[in-house]
Formats: C-alpha cells, sequence, structure tokens
C-alpha cells in the first residue's frame, strides 16, 4: 500500500516537472504578450498581467509588416503541402503497384538525399535557383521545401500504401472503375493517416524554415514570418511585448493544425522520424 | 502487381527531376565549386585545387568552428537524452492527465525555431528575464548572470537547443516502450527484480535499436543545426563562442561571399559526417540493433 503511494507521488511529481519544463516558457510568453510594458519590466515580474492589454497586438499589426509575412508563410506553406502531396502520392503509388527493374535502388537512393542537411548545399543551390531566374520568389521557397520534405514523404507514404491490400483495389476496377476512380475512392481513403502525417511534416517544415528564407528572399514583401520577425527583433531596441505577441501567433496556426491531427501524426512519427 | 516498367517511372519522374535538379546536382556542383576561388554573386571564378582545403587545415576559426560543434552536438545530444528517456518512461506509465501531458510535451518540438529562440532569450534576458529574477530572489546567485554575455551563451543555446529538440526522443522512444510485451515486466518481477533492474534488463535491451537510431539521427542533426545556432547570435559580437561549422560555412559564403570556401567546409562536413557514421556503425552494430 505504501509503495503505491510512493509510487503516485513519484508520477505526480515527475508530471509535474515535465508540465514546468514544457509549458512553462510557452505560458510566459503569453503573459508577457498581454502585459503593458509598465508591467513586462517590473522587477520581480508577476506571473499573470494585472491589467492584461490587447496593444502588444495591435502595435504588431498596425506598425509593422508583420500581416504580410504572416500572409507569404501561409502562402508558402500551404502550397508546398499541396504540390509535396500530389508528387510524393505519384511517387509512392508507382513504387507500391508497378514492378520495374531498379526500383528498390532508386528508393534507397532517395532515402540517401535525406542525408543532405540544406545548409550542406545551400551555396550551389543558390546560384542555381539565381541562374533559373527564380531567386526572390515563393516559387523558388515551394520549390526548395518540397525537395527537402520528398524523401520522407516518398517512404512515409510508400509505407502505407504497401499495406493497403491489393485486391481492393482490383476489385474496383473489375467493377467497371477506371484505375484513376479506384485510387481516388480505395486507396487514397485508406492511406488517409499517411497522408495526414505527411502534410503535418511538410507543413511543419515550410513553416519553420529559416535558411532557405534567408537566403533566397531579399525584398521585404516577400519575406516569411522566421526572417521577417527575425528582423523585427535585431531592428532596434527590443520591444519585448510585442515581439512575445508575435511568437504567439506564430505558434498558434501551428499548434491548431497540429493539435487537430496529431493522433495521426505519432503513426508517422513511429514510421520514421521527423527531421530538424 | 503490374509489370509495367513505363507507368512505374512516369509516376516518379516528377520526384526524380525534383531531387535530381535540387539535391543531387548540387551536390555534386559543390564538390566542383570548393575546388575554385568564386565570388557569390559574380561570376568571376579561378582554379585553385585543394587550396582551400588546405587553408582550412591551418585556419583557427575552422578549429574553433568544429570544437564548438562537437561541444554543442555532444552536450545537446546527452541531455537530450537525459530528459527525454525518463520524460518517455514516465508517459508510458498510467496515469491521469497522461495524454494531456503527452501533448504538452510535444509543443516545443512543433513552435518554429525562430519563436524558440526568442522566447529563450526573452527569459534569459539579464535585466528583465524571470530566470533571472528566479535565481537572485532565492538566493541562488547574489547578482543576475549574463546569460547571453561571452560566458554563458554556449550554455543558454546547449539549454535552448534541449528544450527544443528533446521531445523528439520522446515520441520516438515512447513509441518503442509501447510496443514491448509486457510479459516480459511480468516475469522480471516474478523473478524478484526491482524497477532499476527491470529497466536495465527489459526496457534496455528492448529499445537498444530505437536508441541506436535515436543517437545517430540527433548528433547528425545537431551537428548541421544551422538556424538555432544563427538565430541565438547572429554574426557579430558573442557569435564566435558559439560558430559552429554551418554557421561558419554560411559566413563565408555570404557575409564574406567566398562561395568556393563555403562549399569547401561543406565538403569537409560531408565527409566528417561520412566518416563518423561509418565508425559508429562499425562500433555498434550488432545484428539485433538491427533487426
Amino acid at each position: 500500500m505504501r509503495r503505491a503511494v510512493r509510487r503516485h507521488a513519484a508520477l505526480y511529481a515527475g508530471g509535474v516537472l515535465l508540465l514546468v519544463v514544457g509549458a512553462f516558457p510557452l505560458f510566459w510568453m503569453v503573459s508577457t504578450s498581454l502585459k503593458p510594458s509598465s508591467e513586462i519590466f517590473a522587477t520581480p515580474p508577476r506571473l499573470v498581467p494585472a491589467h492584461p492589454t490587447l496593444e502588444n497586438f495591435v502595435r504588431l499589426f498596425r506598425d509593422t509588416s508583420f500581416p504580410t509575412f504572416f500572409r507569404n508563410s501561409a502562402v508558402v506553406s500551404f502550397a508546398t503541402v499541396a504540390l509535396t502531396l500530389t508528387i510524393a502520392a505519384l511517387g509512392a503509388y508507382g513504387l507500391t503497384r508497378f514492378a520495374f527493374r531498379g526500383r528498390d535502388q532508386v528508393a534507397a537512393l532517395i532515402l540517401t538525399t535525406y542525408m543532405f542537411a540544406p545548409i550542406m548545399i545551400i551555396i550551389p543551390f543558390y546560384i542555381l535557383v539565381k541562374q533559373l531566374g527564380i531567386v526572390n520568389t515563393r516559387l523558388a521557397l515551394v520549390l526548395s521545401y518540397t525537395t527537402f520534405c520528398l524523401p520522407f514523404c516518398l517512404w512515409l507514404l510508400r509505407a502505407f500504401f504497401a499495406s493497403i491490400p491489393l485486391e481492393l483495389e482490383e476489385a474496383a476496377l473489375v467493377d467497371g472503375a477506371g484505375r484513376g476512380r479506384a485510387v481516388w475512392h480505395v486507396v487514397l481513403p485508406l492511406a488517409l493517416p499517411g497522408l495526414i502525417a505527411t502534410a503535418i511534416f511538410t507543413f511543419i517544415l515550410a513553416y519553420n524554415d529559416f535558411l532557405f528564407a534567408l537566403v533566397l528572399i531579399t525584398s521585404e514583401e516577400l519575406k516569411t514570418l522566421p526572417v521577417g520577425v527575425n528582423d523585427l527583433f535585431n531592428a532596434t531596441i527590443v520591444d519585448w511585448g510585442m515581439i512575445m505577441a508575435a511568437g504567439v501567433m506564430i505558434t498558434v496556426p501551428a499548434v491548431l493544425f497540429f493539435a487537430a491531427v496529431q493522433r495521426y501524426l505519432v503513426q508517422g512519427w513511429g514510421a520514421g522520424g521527423v527531421k530538424g | 502487381m503490374r509489370k509495367n516498367a513505363l507507368a512505374g517511372w512516369l509516376l516518379l519522374a516528377p520526384s526524380l527531376l525534383l531531387l535530381g535538379t535540387l539535391v543531387v546536382f548540387p551536390i555534386l556542383y559543390n564538390a566542383w565549386l570548393s575546388l575554385f576561388d568564386k565570388h557569390a554573386f559574380l561570376p568571376v571564378q579561378r582554379f585553385v585545387g585543394l587550396g582551400h582545403y588546405v587553408y582550412f587545415a591551418h585556419d583557427e576559426e575552422f578549429w574553433n568552428s568544429f570544437g564548438h560543434g562537437l561541444v554543442y552536438a555532444g552536450a545537446t545530444l546527452v541531455l537530450q537524452l537525459a530528459v527525454g528517456i525518463p520524460a518517455a518512461l514516465l508517459l508510458n506509465e498510467g496515469f491521469r492527465g497522461r495524454n494531456v501531458l503527452r501533448g504538452v510535451v510535444l509543443f516545443p518540438y512543433v513552435i518554429p525555431t525562430i519563436v524558440a529562440v526568442i522566447l529563450w532569450k526573452w527569459l534569459l534576458n539579464d535585466s528583465y528575464g524571470i530566470v533571472n529574477a528566479w535565481l537572485v530572489g532565492s538566493g541562488l546567485t547574489a547578482a543576475p548572470v549574463a546569460w547571453l554575455g561571452k560566458d554563458w551563451i554556449m550554455v543558454s543555446l546547449v539549454l535552448t537547443s534541449v528544450w527544443q529538440f528533446f521531445p523528439f526522443v520522446v515520441v520516438t522512444y515512447l513509441a518503442r516502450l509501447q510496443t514491448i510485451p509486457p510479459e516480459l515486466y511480468e516475469a522480471a518481477t516474478v523473478d524478484g527484480a526491482g524497477a532499476w533492474r527491470r529497466f536495465l534488463h527489459v526496457t534496455l535491451p528492448q529499445t537498444a535499436s530505437v536508441l541506436f537510431v535515436i543517437v545517430l539521427l540527433r548528433s547528425i542533426w545537431m551537428f548541421t543545426k544551422f538556424d538555432t545556432v544563427w538565430l541565438m547570435a547572429g554574426d557579430g559580437g558573442v557569435s564566435r563562442y558559439i560558430r559552429t561549422l554551418p554557421v561558419y560555412a554560411y559566413a563565408r559564403s555570404f557575409t564574406y561571399l567566398q562561395a568556393g570556401m563555403g562549399a569547401a567546409l561543406s565538403v569537409i562536413m560531408f565527409v566528417l559526417l561520412i566518416v563518423a557514421t561509418a565508425v559508429y556503425f562499425g562500433i555498434f552494430r550488432h545484428d539485433e540493433a538491427l533487426a
């Protein structure tokens, strides 16, 4: 009996510690973003704002290019997700439904490219993008992110497609459905958890990226959130309330997107890990 | 399964085109570029052979960056494991609120790097940061600690990175823990093994393969980490106390505009990783670890 009590106490102590480590910094970000500047610099700091205000958010949206950065990040991230899903689904379907020579070697080779961190090829990448005439465009970002997500997404989807019995698809074909319809109505719904995991992985990578956006984008009106907010941070004396408001605004979509589909992600994670 | 090579290749074509153009070609071009003195923006280039490599062999900045990279990757790896494995073991137990906690633990990994870094810079701010307020308030330190000054910047960087990336260890380790058959623990308990011995003789062997992968991936990713390190101190000021090879390569290419030198640094990083990975496999490869 006493053992059980001790065990429970230890579990809850560990749980509380983990909760503080994981959540306190985020709580502090939200709290700071809601404080008027007099409270931000108060000593000792108050955990909860005494006079909560939205003025930091108002300044962020009114006085800075934050709305533009936000729109750019949204456009680029969603375009990347759409393009990556399409290309990876086509490729994974080809890898699992057709037998051809060199298929396994190609699959292995694709996975090898996953080993290359962007920093290791950013210089030739930049020169190439410049040669293609798409430097300082959203297209360059979308293509970069798609390329760097592809190896992982192809492997993930390949595993999901391979687990869908061929007979289901063939039954649909026998019933007179074309291949396109068979794929659309039979394969894709069954692969949905895989597609969702792929979408989340891609979104997080595109939404988070700093390096490509730093190197490939030069004009203010095309900058995405990470680079744009870093510029705001470095511009003058740091306006902590506003910067924390920016942090909150950047975090909300990521967390929402993630929370909505978290249970699928854990499956995807088990299948191979998320890069970062 | 149909034998239809053409359809298979056609479906793969978009993937192969992108990977070929934007990954494989740049890798080869990068190796070629490292043999030239090349301006980052202008087309001028001059062949120097292995000159850049010889230069870096005697370059103090290179060896500093290499050292910082080892310290950074090593410290963050050990701490991510030290925090992540106990957290995963905890989250594998049954208790009320477990699922909420599992979600909360993932937070740091989901938020973008830029947010993690500005957030920790605020927590660690020397005058108004809450960490210093606690330290001084509780009497642990007499004066505020200059966390972002030259003496502590590496510690702050490691702290931020561990917070940001330990959830990866939690999730991957937890996924494996959940597949261990409970009978193994029951048998060990019957044999009189306590919690510590059950961990040592059941959990650890069962999770050896996933640990192998975690250590490999996290080492590679921490060694090649650019954004967290760069955002922590940028290019000036105290940045030279945390500058790692990725940041040095970036600075050579885009600050000094010496693309050839930057390319050579990338090649060096690549070779280092290949060698380290080969050694790692050589030392730790047991057949059951790869099963």
